[in-house]
């Protein structure tokens, strides 16, 4: 089937890269002068947060096409990647709030607009699961599309909150004039972001293979049944 | 471990941790779904079985 083979082409793929970023992040890349050992976590924490965007701008995509089509798939791709997206964004506010204990000596820092915002879209796409656990069929699945579309207009609010407050304490990498590091990391930082991207795709493909085959399933028991 | 290395094995042990988390989720639904497929192929065979028999003593 072209769908379990893309998951297992992907698979490996993801596979690789995460291999190949770890070695180059923890083995290849130069220490930080200003915050040494810790700047490492940025690697990853940055290519995940970025890679959960990713997914709900998916999601945004799958439920406009789910509108236009009526076609369960896309209420699958949505469903999944707002899964994955959610997985990722946890991930992100727990290894940034490593990452701030170590850096700047608390856990979380309330007054940071980055950091709030981004809990903001995490709660708002925590919610897209309380809306589909309570509707059925085709009323959940326009519900959920409609939801997944208006809820990705917190991301670019997330996204921009950082560059237009006025103080905050939570850095920016990279602003219009390029990323704000030396080649040498830079290199490892596209490496890890290819790595989290082709995880993401191929957790995508894991999950919308395991539902088709279900989906498959429950007919054929039906079929079975009334036979 | 010094100079806040522990926090950098924190943060990775969680990616990871939280990762394979959701992989043994997938490969456990994945599991479900094989022993379903068990399931309607044993419903099958004893289906066929069945209207073997059936049709073996009409021949009768």
């Amino acid at each position: 089937m072209p769908g379990e083979r893309a998951a297992l082409i992907w698979g490996v793929v993801a596979t690789i890269l995460v291999v190949v970023s770890t070695i180059g992040v923890f083995l290849v890349a130069p220490e930080d002068a200003d915050q040494g050992v810790i700047q490492r976590i940025f690697y990853f924490h940055v290519a995940i947060a970025i890679a959960s965007l990713v997914a709900f701008a998916v999601s945004c995509v799958a439920g406009i096409l789910y509108l236009r089509t009526r076609s369960a798939r896309w209420d699958d791709v949505g469903e999944a990647s707002i899964r994955i997206g959610l997985l990722f964004s946890v991930l992100v506010v727990i290894t940034g709030s490593i990452w701030a204990k170590a850096s700047w000596g608390t856990w979380w820092v309330w007054t940071d607009p980055r950091l709030v915002t981004y809990l903001i879209v995490v709660l708002i796409y925590a919610a897209y699961f309380v809306l589909r656990s309570s509707a059925e069929d085709d009323r959940r699945m326009r519900y959920s599309a409609i939801y997944a579309i208006a809820g990705f207009a917190s991301v670019p609010l997330s996204f921009y909150s950082v560059r237009v407050a006025e103080s905050f304490v939570h850095p920016v990498v990279f602003t219009g004039s390029g990323a704000n590091m030396p080649g040498s990391m830079l290199i490892w930082f596209v490496v890890s972001q290819a790595a989290m991207i082709a995880l993401f795709i191929a957790l995508l493909e894991v999950d919308l293979v395991g539902r088709r085959s279900e989906r498959a399933l429950r007919r054929l028991a039906l079929r079975l049944e009334n036979a | 471990m010094s100079g806040g290395s522990q926090y950098v094995v924190a943060a990775y042990a969680v990616i990871w941790f939280l990762v394979l988390a959701y992989v043994v989720v997938l490969g456990a639904r994945t599991a479900r779904v094989g022993r379903q497929v068990e399931a309607i192929t044993r419903m099958l065979d004893r289906r066929e079985g069945r209207e073997g028999d059936d049709g073996g003593g009409g021949a009768d």
